[in-house]
């Protein structure tokens, strides 16, 4: 365990120059969008009620209340999630082909490292699940500031104010990456956590069978990718309609995780432990 | 002792390495001779479980190898195994942090043995030192195995010379050395065991002392008997 910890450390310090990068890439262009939306949003107000002759309620009739959701929708919002999500997906495999491809082959160093080989794999992927989760915890922080920020600019009488929860449950993208209530926590997150896990066992499938190994790692990442979506697609299949009841479906889905996960473990395990090549 | 017995490994329809056999003593310094990729490599990394065999077997005092193994057996190749990020130092913390074997004081010594400062950064470094760095890290860990995987390859001399010292220092005494080379003129005088290597298979085993004094050859004078047939 204390293994465990120590290369979880260096894994995460490792990431921590590129991660900062993208914190601030997506705390710079998403507080300018939401700046920019309530800027406008206010130009509109006074050119429409100061020089127009508007009164302000023909106005928010009109144009309706400034809330966050005007600066939601833009691309200065969406566009550094998508960033963020990109580059942590780029980062899956990344973290481990950098040690393998890079200038110095850490590689070497990692597998004869006198702990289980299964550590290497748990750092990587527990680095991987508190990046996403911090990237979350930083957008949760970031509504906040937005929220203050059209305070600031919009006053009371043209905006909306909402919570982080209305903002959640409003926006449907939005509510994926801030689940609302365990049983969603732990489907987004157990899924995303289980997806990670068979990404992993492909890459080391490739690296200890090259060629082959990129076949077989496809193929592993497709039947898990049917196999993920099995809940939904065999019961319209057969019944045409939905067929469990939402509590049931998500006992399924906890166990096509846990079984997902059970089986990559088992594979990578054998893999690192008989099979993976320097 | 490291037994190699009878291993055979093969990269998709290429065989390479056939049925190979040796083995190598704690106070013995074996060397793995053959011109490039006749699977000098291969055989350390398989040693050292970093690629898998088709077949055979691989012991190491008795036992495969294994996470504890690590603490008795090291392996240098030919490449630095830590983060060009990293300054020296940082490496040695790194070592420390991982592995019970690691000795400071040893560390410290090589450190000044090949005249090398703390601070640097590992990518600053030259090929020549950038070498003797990954010497250093697998020789200050208090192992019973050492496996060397070209250490003079595209080297200056006086890096060579330094390099080539070590093995007459106190740093290798008692321990068991593998090291695969085809420039062995600088440690020719040191080797006790040779095992010649051409395309995957086992040539000639001999003891380089016996063959030196029964029948006044070096170890050079037999690979030319042996490859040149």
């Amino acid at each position: 365990m204390k293994n465990f910890f120590k290369l979880l450390n260096f894994e995460i310090n490792r990431f921590m120059k590129l991660y900062v990068v993208l914190l601030v890439t997506v705390f710079v262009l998403q507080i300018i969008g939401t700046i920019i939306a309530a800027k406008g949003y206010m130009r509109m107000a006074n050119n429409a009620v100061l020089q127009g002759g508007m009164s302000q309620l023909e106005f928010i009739e009109t144009y309706e209340k400034f809330s966050i959701s005007n600066a939601l929708y833009s691309v200065w919002f969406l566009g550094p999630i998508a960033i963020g999500v990109t580059a942590l997906l780029f980062y899956v495999f990344f973290i481990w082909y950098r040690d393998w491809f890079a200038k110095n082959t850490f590689i070497y160093r990692l597998l004869m490292l006198p702990t289980t080989r299964m550590n290497i794999f748990f750092t990587k992927a527990t680095t991987i699940m508190l990046t996403v989760l911090g990237l979350v915890a930083f957008q949760i922080v970031l509504l906040v500031l937005h929220n203050n920020i059209i305070k600031w600019i919009v006053p009371k009488v043209y905006r909306i104010d909402l919570s982080i929860i209305e903002i959640a449950n409003a926006f449907e993208y939005l509510s994926i990456i801030i689940p609302n209530g365990f049983a969603e926590f732990v489907i987004a997150y157990g899924l995303g956590f289980s997806f990670v896990v068979v990404i992993f066992t492909a890459i080391l499938m490739e690296r200890s069978f090259k060629l082959k190994g990129i076949i077989l790692g496809l193929a592993y990442i497709s039947a898990s990718c049917l196999l993920f979506l099995s809940p939904y697609s065999i019961q319209y299949l057969i019944t045409g309609k939905a067929y469990l009841y939402p509590e049931e479906l998500f006992i399924v889905q906890i166990g096509i995780w846990i079984i997902s996960v059970t089986v990559s473990l088992i594979v990578s395990r054998y893999l690192l432990k008989n099979k993976v090549t320097v | 002792m490291i037994e190699v017995k009878d291993i055979t490994k093969s990269f998709g329809r290429k065989k390479v390495l056939t049925g190979v056999s040796f083995t190598a003593s704690k106070g013995e310094i074996t060397c793995l001779i053959g011109v490039n990729g006749v699977g000098k490599t291969t055989v350390l990394n398989a040693i050292m479980g970093l690629t898998s065999t088709n077949s055979g077997e691989i012991l190491i005092d008795g036992k495969k190898i294994n996470k504890e193994s690590y603490e008795k057996i090291t392996f240098i190749p030919d490449t630095i195994t830590m983060l060009p990020t990293m300054r020296i130092h940082d490496a040695f913390e790194f070592m420390n942090d991982f592995y019970q074997s690691w000795n400071e004081e040893r560390a410290k010594e090589l450190l000044t043995f090949f005249r090398l400062q703390g601070h640097e950064r590992i990518s600053d470094l030259s090929k020549g030192n950038k070498a003797k760095v990954n010497l250093l890290l697998g020789l200050a860990l208090d192992v019973d195995y050492v496996l060397m995987d070209e250490p003079f390859s595209g080297i200056d001399i006086f890096s060579r010379e330094q390099i080539a010292d070590v093995f007459t220092s106190h740093l290798i005494e008692d321990r068991g050395v593998i090291i695969t080379t085809h420039e062995i003129k600088d440690i020719e005088h040191l080797i006790d065991k040779v095992v010649l290597l051409d395309n995957g298979i086992i040539l000639k085993e001999f003891n380089a002392e016996q063959v030196r004094e029964e029948q006044g050859k070096s170890i050079i004078d037999v690979m030319r008997e042996v490859f040149r047939t």
